[in-house]
């Protein structure tokens, strides 16, 4: 579903956000990246989303290389890929229903439908109840579950969260990652950017771990632990490697290797 | 299937707009407002000059007076000559008595009385009409050089052209309507500026939104549509008001024009289609200071 092949990140100040990383996500796996900050967690879900670019390397999503894509292609990429933020980026001035309603509002869906999909979602998180109500009239869970509603909305194939509980008690970031996992078991891939290690060893889940930009572990997913341990973040470096810091010593390789496939032929079926 | 977005919700977006600073949307559509009432103003001013002219120039007129003694075959030659001109509309010859006659009815009764028949001007005359068509400034100065190639004929004594000050006129009405043009650009330009800001201002305090819009996937069309609505209604409700700024402006006018200077001229400070150009203009001036506006900010 996600492939990267010698991925780099260079800024113009000179400094690397990431180095030569090659990984692959499969279909429907659950993926913890991990790593202190700085180590390149939000710059590699920044070039999932197109947000940037990769200074070198190929990004495939889908099997779609991303790295050519033309800028006219990113909104229609961006559709089949939901976002979720640490700081929730609602729209303070709509209110819950229209702050998920944007993600179907783009694809120009009539509105009985929207209210369809919308409410019926709203429902399932235990949200419809608050449809009316401003994100600041929310708590930090309820405005979390609503981000998580907003990225889901349009079904797409790929859940990309950033730091999704860390603005939240361990309670509600429990309940979040509940949400998160039964996400996954329908099918979406998702991939959470988290630096609280005791949220990565509860749940044993594969791990990739970025240290400097570089891929430093790629844990594969571990028989679930039964550890209760409300999360704590930490500010260490996340020691999950015990391998030099060399990405090629431990990516999944991907025997066919990157495919330059000239893929910017996103679904343009949407809006003008 | 292409689909954009729904009409109900460009309009709901924009109308949220327009309602989240409605003072700076009142003051950005007075601007346009009164940009649009003094560009209408002059033009209506240009319009009805421009027709006061072309009144004007359909009783316009050229004597060309002849030498006394003139005789008629050469005057008949000076006729032959004038009426292959272009544009002339008709000759007429006056004899010397024939004029004296037409200068008699002219002067004053009292002072006929006891005055010499001979004292009474008269002299051979061709009186020229001239096609109303051609009294238009660049036509005029050609009449202006054709009289004066007339003074060189020999039987010709004196060529009275009352364009003369017709010429005048035309050239201070294409000094007003070159004024009136900078103005207009100048006032347009303003008003687009005043709006691009007003819309600039919107979108910033709505960065976040466009940034979670941008994100979700949609299209800078998508994201830019509810602000380019928003500066066609800012232009629209500056439409209405020039509208009514004008209307008031030109029964206000009428009544000073008919009632204190007793003129009884036709004239309209807004007919039909100054109404129809106000509501394309304002709305294209807040759609294109919008759309610069917006674009701006979504390239960057």
């Amino acid at each position: 579903m996600i492939q990267l092949y010698h991925v780099h990140k260079r800024y113009p100040n000179g400094s690397e956000a990431l180095v030569d990383v090659t990984l692959r996500v499969r279909e429907g796996e659950f993926v913890f990246l991990t790593g202190p900050s700085g180590a390149g967690k939000s710059t590699l879900l920044r070039l999932l989303l197109v947000m940037e670019r990769a200074t070198d390397g190929q990004i495939l999503i889908g099997g779609r290389n991303i790295h050519v894509l033309r800028d006219s292609s990113i909104p229609f990429l961006r559709r089949n890929i939901g976002i979720v933020f640490q700081d929730f980026r609602l729209v303070p001035r709509r209110n819950v229903f229209d702050n998920v309603a944007i993600a179907l509002e783009i694809l120009g869906l009539p509105r009985r439908e929207i209210e369809r999909r919308v409410n019926q979602l709203l429902e399932g998180l235990r949200l419809l109840h608050r449809a009316t109500a401003l994100p600041g009239d929310l708590s930090g869970g309820e405005q979390q579950r609503v981000a998580i509603a907003r990225a889901l909305v349009n079904e797409p194939a790929i859940l990309l969260a950033d730091e999704p509980t860390g603005n939240l008690d361990p309670e509600l970031a429990a309940e979040i990652m509940g949400l998160l996992t039964d996400i996954n078991r329908h099918g979406t891939t998702v991939v959470v950017a988290t630096h609280d290690i005791h949220l990565i060893e509860r749940y044993g889940l594969r791990t990739l771990a970025l240290h400097r930009g570089r891929l430093a572990d790629d844990r594969p997913r571990q028989p679930r632990p039964v550890v209760d341990l409300p999360s704590a973040r930490v500010s260490q470096p996340v020691a999950l490697a015990s391998s030099p810091l060399s990405s090629q010593a431990v990516v999944d390789p991907s025997p066919d290797g990157p495919v330059a496939v000239a893929a910017d032929d996103f679904d343009e079926g949407g809006d003008a | 299937m292409k689909r954009g977005p729904h009409l109900r919700y460009v309009l709901r977006q924009a109308w949220l707009l327009v309602g989240a600073s409605p003072w700076l949307t009142a003051v950005s559509a007075l601007t346009i407002a009164l940009a649009l009432t003094l560009v209408g103003l002059f033009a209506m001013v240009q319009f009805n000059a421009s027709r006061l002219l072309r009144e004007l120039g359909q009783s316009l007129t050229v004597q060309v007076y002849l030498k006394d003694g003139t005789p008629p075959p050469v005057a008949a030659q000076v006729e032959q000559r004038v009426r292959g001109r272009d544009g002339v509309r008709a000759v007429r010859a006056l004899s010397r008595e024939q004029d004296r006659a037409r200068n008699r009815k002219l002067l004053d009764p009292e002072l006929l009385q006891g005055l010499d028949e001979a004292a009474i001007p008269g002299q051979p005359v061709l009186e020229v009409e001239i096609e109303a068509e051609l009294a238009s400034r660049g036509d005029v100065e050609a009449l202006v050089a054709w009289t004066k190639t007339l003074h060189g004929v020999e039987s010709v004594e004196d060529v009275a052209f009352g364009a003369e000050k017709l010429r005048l006129l035309f050239a201070g009405v294409e000094i007003a309507r070159t004024i009136g043009f900078v103005l207009s650009i100048v006032l347009l330009a303003s008003a687009m500026f005043f709006v691009f800001s007003t819309i600039r201002l919107s979108v910033f305090s709505r960065r976040d939104e466009i940034d979670i819009l941008g994100l979700v996937g949609a299209t800078p069309t998508f994201i830019r549509i509810p602000f380019l609505v928003e500066g066609v209604l800012q232009g629209l409700c500056g439409a209405v008001l020039a509208t009514l700024l004008l209307g008031g402006l030109h029964l206000e006018l009428r009544g000073l024009v008919r009632d204190v200077y007793m003129l009884n001229v036709p004239w309209s400070l807004l007919p039909p289609g100054m109404v129809v150009w106000l509501f394309v203009g304002g709305p294209a001036v807040g759609l294109v200071a919008s759309g610069l506006s917006v674009g701006r900010y979504l390239r960057t």
